[in-house]
C-alpha cells in the first residue's frame, strides 16, 4: 500500500480531540482527517496559535499523518449547518474560515485543506452560484499559495459541485493551478457518481490530494460502515496502489461518534483484511476491477485482431504502470504481482476468446519465447487464466522458468498454474528452488495440498545441509518443517 | 556524483564491478547489443544474447541498485557474416520491447558493402521506432570511417539530434559536433581516450551534446572511467553541474528520446524522502 490509513475526527465528535488521536493512532491507523471545530482545534480561539503547535507536537509523537478538513455543521452558524458557504449571497465568513483553515494546516504540516462548495439556495441562480465559487476559492487559492498548502475541493451529494465532473471543470476554468486538488469520498462516489469509485480514482489520479473511505448504497448519500453498502473495497483500495497515490485515505463515518472506538477497530480490520486480498489470476472478480482506458482499448484491438497482441503486449508496462499490487507486504510482486502482470493476464484471457486451442497455444508460447523478464511474468501469471487446450504448452513455459535464475520468473512459475499441472517432481524441485533463491514461499500456490512426504525430506536435508555449513535455514523451510508432522 | 553510463557491457562483468559501479555513483545505464568477441554463427545465437539484455541482465543490475537498458541491433562486423544478418529479420520484435532506448551499436567496421546495407536498414528501423540510434565508428581507419557515418545519417533522414556518435576522439570530434549529432566518448586504460585527453576536449567543445563512458567489455577496460573522469573534471576547474550534466543530464536526455527510461530508484537501495503524490514539494515547513 503506497497510501496511508486514516480515520476522521468527525467520526470521534464525543471525544476530546487528544484523545481521539490517540485511540485512532493506538488502532494502527497512521493518519487522522481533522475536522476543525469548536471543540476540536476551534480555529476562532484566542490561543489557536499554542493549540495547533501543541497538536503538531502530538501527532508527530504519534506518527499520524494529517488532512485539515472543513465540514464542522454548526461552527460558523449556530442556527444553519453549513452556513454560510461560498455560493450564498455573503461568503465572506466561509473564506475566511478556509483562510484559517490554510493558516492552520501549514502550521501543522497537514497534506491539505479539503472543502466543498455549499449546497446552491433556491434563490441563487446556478450562474451566479458559479461565478461566487470560482471567485472564493480562487481567494483561497492566494492564501494557499502564500503558505504552500495544497487545496482539495471535494464533490458532495446534494451540494453545488455534485459530481468529480463538475470538480474538475471548475479546476480547469480556473486554469489548473498546482495547488488546487481533488478530495474524493468513494462513497460519493457509490452514491452519485455515474462510475464505480475505482474508476473516479482514476481519473481523479494525478490531482488527489485526499480521499474519504466510507460505503454507501445508490442514490442514498448516507455513510456506511465497510460491508453495509455497495462499495467494492479491495478493487478501491487496488485503484488507489494502482494510480500510485501516496496521501491520506481516511474513514469517514461521521454519524458514528456515538460508538467511535469499536467502529473505528471494525473499520480497519476491513481495509486490512480488502488490502491483503489475493490477486491471482483466477481472481475473475479482482481481474476485471482494473478498467485502464488504454487496456480497454487493447482488449478491443486483440478482438479483432488477435496479432495485435504481439505489439500490445510488451506494452503493458509502459501504459498501464509496473507498481507491485501489494508494495507494503509484498515491493517487489513476488507473492501478488504486479500492475503489469494482472494487464497481461487480462490480454491473454482475451486472446482466449477469439483463438482455438493450438492457434493458442502457439501465440501464447511466441509471446513468452521473445518476451522480457516483465513479458514472460505476465506469461506465466496468465497460465491461469487460460483453457485446458493450452496447458501443455504451459508446462513447458513453466519448466524453462524453473530453469531461469531470475527470481520473479521462479515466483510466477508456482502460481496456481504451476500447482495444477506441474508433475511431482517438478513442483518439489520449484518449491526447493523458491528456498533457495529468496522467494517467499507464500508465492507458491497450493503449498499445503501438495506438501508431501518426500517434498519435507527434500526440505529437512536442505535444512541440515545448511546447518552443517554453519548456515541460517530460511524461516519458510523452518515453518514448513514445523508445520507439517 | 551521479552517474549514467551510457556505454558499457555489463554481460561481460562480473558482480564485483557492479558493487563497485554502484559505490562511486553509478545508478543506470545502457548496455548496446554488440560482438562477443567470438564470431557468432547463428541468428539462434543473437536471440539469446537479446532475450540476456532484457531479461536477465536487467534483472542482475537491479539486484545491485542499477537502472538497466540497452539498445539492440545487428553489429557492423557481424553485418559482414550472412548466417548473422537474417537477425535483421526479428530485431523489430525487440525493438518493441521496454528499456531498449535505442537501435544500436550500429555502423561500420570495414566499410564493406554488406556493412552499408545493415546500417541504412537499422536507421530506418530507427525512425520506424521512434527510437534514437547509437552509432559505433571503425577502430582503423577512423577519419575517413566517421565522415562516411555521417553521410549515411544525413542520408537516412533521422533527425541528427536522434543520433551518437560514438568512440570519438580529436581528430575526429568537430566533425560530429558540426553535425548535430551527439558526441560519445569511451575512456578506457590504454586505447580510445584518457580522462585528462576527455578534459581537453571538454574544455575546447564545451559540455553540450557531450557523452562520456566506459566502454568497458571482455577486453581491458575500466568500468569506473566515467567516475574518474568525472574526477579530473573537477580536478581541472569544472563545476559539480557540469561533471553532473555530462556524467547524467546528457545520456539521459539523449536516451530519454526514446520514452522508455526508468530511472525511479530501486527499492531497497536508497533512502526515500516522504514525498507527495509523486513530489516532494514542500508545505508549510519554511515557516
Amino acid at each position: 500500500m503506497t497510501f496511508h490509513l486514516g480515520y476522521g475526527t468527525n467520526g470521534f465528535a464525543n471525544h476530546r480531540l487528544e484523545d481521539a488521536l490517540r485511540v485512532i493512532a493506538d488502532l494502527g491507523y497512521t493518519a487522522v482527517a481533522l475536522t476543525l471545530d469548536h471543540h476540536h482545534l476551534d480555529p476562532y480561539a484566542d490561543d489557536v496559535v499554542k493549540q495547533t503547535k501543541h497538536v503538531a507536537g502530538l501527532l508527530d509523537d504519534l506518527g499520524l499523518r494529517c488532512v485539515v478538513e472543513t465540514g464542522a455543521r454548526y461552527l460558523l452558524d449556530p442556527y444553519r449547518k453549513h452556513h454560510p458557504t461560498l455560493v450564498c449571497d455573503e461568503p465572506g465568513r466561509r473564506i475566511d474560515f478556509l483562510n484559517r483553515a490554510v493558516r492552520i494546516a501549514a502550521d501543522l504540516n497537514a497534506d491539505c485543506v479539503s472543502f466543498w462548495s455549499g449546497i446552491r439556495p433556491s434563490t441563487v441562480e446556478p450562474e451566479t452560484a458559479w461565478r461566487r465559487l470560482r471567485s472564493g476559492v480562487a481567494t483561497v487559492l492566494d492564501e494557499a499559495a502564500a503558505h504552500g498548502v495544497p487545496l482539495g475541493l471535494e464533490p458532495e451529494p446534494g451540494m453545488f459541485v455534485e459530481h468529480l465532473s463538475e470538480a474538475l471543470r471548475l479546476r480547469e476554468e480556473l486554469g489548473a493551478p498546482e495547488l488546487l486538488g481533488i478530495t474524493l469520498d468513494v462513497g460519493h462516489c457509490v452514491a452519485v457518481e455515474p462510475d464505480d469509485a475505482a474508476t473516479c480514482l482514476r481519473r481523479a489520479a494525478g490531482l488527489l490530494v485526499n480521499v474519504q473511505l466510507d460505503d454507501m448504497r445508490t442514490g442514498v448519500h448516507e455513510h456506511l460502515e465497510f460491508g453495509e453498502g455497495e462499495l467494492n473495497l479491495p478493487g478501491t483500495l487496488a485503484a488507489l496502489t494502482e494510480v500510485g497515490y501516496a496521501g491520506v485515505a481516511a474513514v469517514e463515518l461521521p454519524r458514528h461518534s456515538h460508538a467511535a472506538p469499536d467502529v473505528a477497530a471494525r473499520a480497519i480490520t476491513a481495509l486490512r483484511a480488502a488490502s491483503v486480498l489475493p490477486a491471482r489470476p483466477s481472481d475473475v472478480e479482482w481481474v476485471t476491477q482494473v478498467d485502464h482506458p488504454w487496456l480497454v482499448e487493447a482488449e478491443a484491438r486483440v478482438r479483432r485482431d488477435p496479432t495485435a497482441i504481439r505489439t500490445l503486449f510488451p506494452a503493458v508496462g509502459r501504459k498501464v504502470g509496473r507498481a507491485a499490487l501489494r508494495t507494503e507486504t509484498d515491493p517487489q510482486g513476488l507473492v501478488h504481482g504486479t500492475v503489469d502482470d494482472l494487464a497481461r493476464t487480462r490480454l491473454l484471457a482475451t486472446l482466449a476468446e477469439v483463438l482455438d486451442g493450438a492457434e493458442l497455444a502457439g501465440e501464447v508460447a511466441q509471446l513468452y519465447r521473445y518476451g522480457d523478464d516483465a513479458e514472460r511474468r505476465g506469461v506465466l501469471r496468465g497460465l491461469a487464466a487460460l483453457p485446458p487446450a493450452a496447458a501443455e504448452a504451459g508446462v513447458d513455459i513453466v519448466k524453462d522458468a524453473l530453469r531461469a535464475n531470475d527470481i520473479r520468473l521462479v515466483a510466477a512459475a508456482m502460481g496456481e498454474f504451476g500447482a495444477r499441472n506441474l508433475d511431482d517432481h517438478s513442483w518439489r524441485h520449484g518449491v526447493l528452488k523458491c528456498l533457495f533463491v529468496g522467494v517467499p514461499l507464500a508465492a507458491v500456490a497450493d503449498l499445503d495440498r501438495r506438501t508431501d512426504a518426500e517434498l519435507l525430506r527434500m526440505v529437512g536435508d536442505y535444512a541440515a545441509e545448511r546447518r552443517a555449513a554453519g548456515r541460517e535455514v530460511p524461516a519458510d523451510a523452518v515453518t514448513l518443517l514445523e508445520a507439517t508432522p | 556524483m551521479r552517474i549514467f553510463d551510457p556505454h558499457i557491457h555489463m554481460t561481460s562483468r562480473t558482480t564485483d564491478d557492479y558493487e563497485a559501479m554502484f559505490a562511486a555513483g553509478v545508478r543506470a545505464l545502457v548496455e548496446p547489443s554488440f560482438w562477443l568477441g567470438q564470431p557468432r554463427t547463428s541468428v539462434a545465437s543473437f536471440t539469446d544474447y537479446f532475450d540476456s539484455l532484457i531479461g536477465w541482465e536487467r534483472f542482475r543490475a537491479a539486484q545491485f541498485g542499477i537502472r538497466h537498458h540497452c539498445t539492440i541491433a545487428l553489429n557492423p562486423k557481424e553485418a559482414n557474416d550472412p548466417r548473422c544478418a537474417e537477425v535483421l529479420g526479428v530485431l523489430p520484435r525487440y525493438l518493441a520491447k521496454d528499456g531498449v532506448v535505442a537501435v544500436g551499436e550500429v555502423g561500420y567496421d570495414s566499410m564493406t558493402p554488406e556493412e552499408d546495407t545493415a546500417f541504412a536498414t537499422q536507421l530506418a528501423l530507427a525512425v520506424e521506432h521512434e527510437l534514437p540510434a547509437l552509432v559505433h565508428t571503425p577502430h582503423r581507419d577512423k577519419l575517413a570511417g566517421t565522415k562516411r557515418t555521417l553521410d549515411v545519417v544525413r542520408e537516412s533522414g533521422i533527425d541528427p539530434g536522434r543520433v551518437i556518435v560514438d568512440h570519438l576522439n580529436e581528430p575526429t570530434v568537430g566533425l560530429v559536433a558540426e553535425s548535430g549529432c551527439w558526441m560519445g566518448f569511451s575512456i578506457y586504460p590504454d586505447t580510445k581516450m584518457d580522462e585528462k585527453r576527455m578534459v581537453a576536449i571538454l574544455q575546447e567543445y564545451g559540455t553540450d551534446r557531450m557523452v562520456v563512458n566506459s566502454a568497458a567489455d571482455w577486453g581491458r577496460s575500466d568500468p569506473l572511467k566515467t567516475y574518474k573522469t568525472g574526477l579530473a573534471m573537477l580536478d581541472a576547474g569544472f563545476a559539480e553541474s557540469d561533471v553532473d550534466k555530462v556524467l547524467w543530464r546528457n545520456p539521459v536526455g539523449f536516451y530519454g528520446q526514446s520514452d522508455r527510461l526508468v530511472l525511479d530508484e530501486l527499492p531497497g537501495f536508497a533512502p526515500s524522502p516522504q514525498t507527495f503524490a509523486g513530489n516532494s514539494v514542500l508545505r508549510g515547513g519554511g515557516q
